[in-house]
């Protein structure tokens, strides 16, 4: 019973604790944040339990729940596990209550909201990854943008509206196309099978049989309705502008999740729905989608360069991390789909681990001009030694996970796209140095100011705050199998 | 022959009856016994349930009264989301008037003939029984519109609202006129049988036709019929703008998508498509253009429920069975979801007199968070976000766009839903996320309106969750509204 509802608990659980949370008076701030985290940890539980009955061997979706939702148009509450959503579910419920913990002190303001936005995100980014009926996936992927908008524009820093609105206008730009999309797909397996039907494996037959042709065939238009709303979201370049605001302005735990998982949604669903549904629309797609990739590594690379702002370095940098997902993707070999995958997580982690570092500095200095740190490496050493590692396994060093994502990706691709890779190479060499000169700047120099040198150190909430991200990092760095196992049946499935 | 009415008859309207009889003996009990005046908003509240209640439980016969009224599936759903929609009405309109100092028998006495206005004409299957509902349903509006009598914008809008609407019912009674000439029947299907038979569309046929559809198109505020709502619903009393802004639409629209669904106007002339897609497209468009720019609550839902009235249209225009369960399925999440919207624009209002502006909105998100929770559900659910009971419409109409090969329709459609996201945002925005420099605007509570806000919203939430039900329930009523 408990085990073959495991993945409606997981999704589910948390939109029922926020409703709850939502009963208790506002005022017991503590009793709350504490309720909170018991949740959001329990349900990290409950997914590594998920992990344990996983079986790695198996290509195909497990522990499937299926139960009818609207009948009439054969809509299905329909969800199910494989080994590449599995990595990204993990990623999103240990990200919940770092972020949780992350907030303990930086959001003072109407706690209670915040945990509730909190607890109905994490439904609507679990269930997302989770679904397999293409309607309800799009339910929790639209319904993800109300508790988003809320943590960016009640939370978020001085220009938060505007970012907030940004977010929420570029989001939906995006996929209210997909939704007419998913109608005109369904309405041609209505057209030939006389049955409605929005079931992901029944759509691996039907989206083939949408007539296909040059760029302005029904098929090839469907195709560009979903890679826009997923493009958007990841966000490739062009369509990168939102993210760097959105960024900059979110509260740290809205950044946390929104580098570390709504991102990986982009990605995902361009592997789970325009890779798996329409391949040959993909074939003719995957000259555009590299170079666009390749743009991104590079464009994202060199303006993170020039940032100003530490939280606006790392947005753009996002954008150069993304490139390298998306030109694994878009080379298809098993390896490079493998290590986009895996740098899916891993760009989750580190930069998600990034992002909660820079907040902990925020909060102590109230400021993220690189200009106004220097030489802190003496004043704040623990911190500065999670930075450099956090940093260093963002930019690929070898022994931490950024390496193996990379790696995989460009060896993957080499035989597939020999152009694309030198360029991505390109990119690893001045990602390193856009990161590694921030650092030099904020952590080492000499100390130019001297408000700085009375910044305190990490406590202890804070270092176990960051601890479980940097237990992964090195986790999948040293001993990636783990990780890498259970994915390759799904992905060779996926792919052949 | 003459037409001699038998006992059942009777008992299909009943719940007209019941609403017609109350409404007259609300007026004559409120003259004659003071104390009675004090209760007659929960007196009326259950006359309404009442006549639900008459709704559902009684058979539904077909065709009654000679066949000009057909009483089956479909009245029972309209007059079911009409009922509702009262229901809060009349359950906001106490506190209201009580704050106005209005507090007159007579409110609930129009409200409920115009009630069964709507209902005579959401099932009326005859022109006859169509405009006499019509004209029962704006008469006792005009005298709503313009209810607060010390109030000059209520007066403006009343007045403007009875011009327009004259003008409109005009259209409609000279249209239907030339159709009766045309095809030689007063019979709804019977005339949608004579046009269907013809060869393309003659002169008076299409004068006909013209009258009808932009007569209606007047009482839909459709672009380019739209001019008069803003104004109206500004300076209506609140309760009676949330009456207005939902219960006309509810049944004129279902007697226009009887009237082209019944000619097949799409297979009678192409220029129906152009038409009709200029009134859909155009009440989106500036619907939801002008909304973003409204400084008053009120304007603002009035541009979008244009907008919305041009969503539905797109129903309208695809029209056959998916058409038909799109259009009721979207009347319904409109009515309830506007009705809510309007429940919390009557909470947070001082003065009527007053502009109610969206900034005086500001911070009451953390004030007052039920009725603002209320609001925020309702805007957006308009704006077609998932998983409540406006994205169930929205998906059910661009389905029907998408089914019935009106890819275009659907995609203009989804654009605007984006645009209209923006204008629905800001409210959220000043509710919640204004910076709080300045103090909330202090509202008097009001239990009533906060439990009638609270209840819509749940139900705008909990339908959108499981929309098989009231899905089932339009399928069938829709197989009732085809031809």
């Amino acid at each position: 019973m408990f085990e073959s509802h495991l993945l409606s608990l997981i999704t589910l659980a948390p939109a029922v604790a926020a409703i709850g949370l939502g009963l208790i008076p506002g005022r017991y701030e503590r009793l709350v944040r504490w309720l909170a985290f018991g949740i959001s940890l329990g349900i990290f539980f409950t997914s590594l339990l998920m992990w344990m009955v996983f079986d790695p061997s198996m290509g195909g979706m497990q522990m499937v729940e299926k139960a009818d939702w609207i009948p009439q148009f054969g809509i299905e509450f329909h969800l199910g596990v494989d080994g590449i959503s599995l990595l990204l579910v993990l990623l999103t419920t240990l990200l919940v209550p770092v972020v949780i913990a992350a907030s303990w002190t930086s959001v003072r303001d109407k706690v209670k909201a915040f945990h509730i936005c909190l607890l109905l995100l994490t439904t609507g980014m679990v269930g997302a990854f989770l679904a397999l009926d293409v309607f309800l996936f799009y339910v929790f992927w639209e319904f993800i943008l109300i508790p988003m908008y809320f943590i960016i524009g009640v939370w978020g820093g001085a220009r938060r509206i505007y970012a907030a609105v940004k977010f929420f206008i570029f989001t939906m730009a995006g996929s209210v196309l997909m939704l007419v999309a998913i109608l005109y797909t369904a309405r041609v397996h209505f057209e030939t099978t006389g049955i409605w039907s929005f079931d992901y494996f029944v759509w691996l037959e039907t989206a083939s049989q949408i007539p296909m042709g040059g760029v302005w065939s029904p098929q090839m238009l469907v195709f560009i309705a979903f890679a826009l709303a997923f493009a958007i979201k990841v966000p490739m370049f062009p369509f990168h502008t939102w993210l760097p605001d959105a960024h900059v302005e979110a509260p740290t735990g809205g950044s946390i999740i929104l580098a570390g998982v709504l991102l990986k949604l982009g990605t995902y669903g361009f592997l789970r729905f325009n890779r798996a549904l329409f391949p040959e629309a993909w074939e003719k797609a995957v000259p555009v989608i590299m170079v666009l990739a390749v743009i991104g590594i590079v464009y994202g690379a060199f303006v993170a360069l020039v940032q100003p702002d530490i939280k606006k370095l790392v947005a753009y940098s996002s954008v150069s991390h993304l490139g390298f997902v998306m030109l694994g993707l878009a080379a298809g070999t098993i390896s490079s789909t493998q290590g986009a995958i895996l740098q899916m997580v891993n760009h989750g982690l580190a930069t998600g681990a990034l992002f909660l570092l820079i907040g902990i500095l925020y909060e102590r200095r109230g400021t993220l001009l690189i200009a106004d740190y220097g030489g802190i490496a003496t004043v704040v050493p623990v911190l500065t030694g999670f930075f450099l590692l956090v940093t260093l396994a963002s930019i690929g060093l070898p022994g931490l996970n950024g390496f193996v994502g990379e790696f995989l990706i460009l060896a993957g691709s080499w035989p597939v796209a020999p152009a694309a890779v030198v360029g991505a190479g390109l990119g690893v060499v001045l990602g390193a140095v856009t990161m590694l000169w921030m650092v030099q700047r904020v952590f080492w120099n000499p100390l130019s100011h001297e408000e700085n040198r009375g910044l305190r150190d990490m406590n202890f909430r804070e270092v176990a705050t960051v601890l479980p991200l940097v237990l992964f990092i090195v986790w999948i760095g040293v001993f990636p199998m783990t990780f890498l196992a259970p994915m390759e049946a799904a992905v060779r499935l996926l792919l052949e | 022959m003459l037409f001699v009415p038998s006992s059942s008859d009777f008992l299909a309207i009943l719940p007209e009856i019941i609403l017609t009889v109350s409404a007259a003996a609300l007026l004559l009990f409120s003259i004659s016994a003071r104390p009675f005046k004090r209760y007659v908003g929960e007196i009326t509240l259950f006359i309404i349930v009442v006549a639900g209640w008459a709704r559902l439980t009684f058979p539904l016969p077909g065709k009654v009264w000679g066949g000009t009224i057909q009483i089956d599936a479909v009245s029972s759903f309209v007059d079911l989301y009409i009922l509702a929609a009262v229901f809060v009405c009349v359950w906001s309109a106490g506190p209201f008037l009580r704050r106005a100092e209005y507090e007159h028998t007579e409110f609930y006495s129009l409200l409920l003939l115009a009630t069964v206005g709507a209902m005579v004409m959401a099932s009326a299957v005859d022109a006859l029984p169509l405009f006499l509902g019509l004209e029962l349903l704006s008469l006792p509006l005009y005298a709503l519109t313009a209810f607060l009598k010390r109030t000059s914008i209520s007066l403006e809008a009343g007045l403007k609202y009875f011009v327009v609407g004259a003008f409109a019912s005009a259209f409609v009674v000279y249209g239907l006129a030339l159709l009766y000439g045309a095809t030689g029947t007063t019979n709804l299907v019977a005339m949608g049988h004579a046009v269907r038979a013809m060869d393309g569309l003659n002169p008076l046929l299409a004068l006909g036709l013209a009258g009808v559809v932009g007569g209606f198109a007047f009482k839909l505020a459709l672009f380019p019929f739209h001019s008069w709502a803003p104004d109206v619903w500004q300076g209506s009393p609140t309760p009676v703008t949330a009456f207005l802004s939902v219960v006309p639409k509810g049944a004129v629209l279902i007697a226009l998508f009887r009237l082209v669904d019944g000619m097949d106007l799409l297979i009678l002339s192409s220029r129906w498509l152009i038409v009709g897609s200029i009134l859909a497209i155009g009440s989106q468009f500036l619907g939801n253009f002008a909304a973003i720019v409204q400084r008053d609550i009120k304007r603002m839902l009035a541009y979008s429920g244009i907008a919305h009235m041009g969503y539905a249209m797109v129903a309208v225009i695809v029209a056959g069975l998916d058409g038909g369960t799109g259009v009721l399925v979207y009347m319904s999440a409109y009515t309830l979801m506007n009705i809510g919207a309007f429940a919390v624009v009557a909470f947070f209002s001082i003065d009527e007199g007053e502009a109610h502006l969206i900034s005086d909105l500001q911070a009451q998100g953390w004030h007052r968070p039920i009725p603002a929770l209320a609001l925020t559900i309702c805007l957006f659910s308009l704006a077609g976000i998932p998983p409540l009971f406006g994205f169930t419409a929205k998906f059910m109409v661009f389905g029907a766009a998408v089914n019935g090969g009106f890819v275009w329709l659907a995609v203009i459609g989804v654009v605007n839903s984006l645009v209209s996201a923006f204008c629905y945002l800001r409210v959220v925005y000043v509710m919640y996320m204004k910076p709080e420099s300045s103090i909330a605007t202090e509202f008097s509570p009001s239990f009533t309106l906060t439990a009638a806000a609270a209840l819509t919203a749940v139900g705008v939430f909990v339908i959108g969750l499981y929309p098989t039900p009231i899905l089932t329930a339009a399928r069938v009523a829709a197989l009732n509204l085809v031809r």
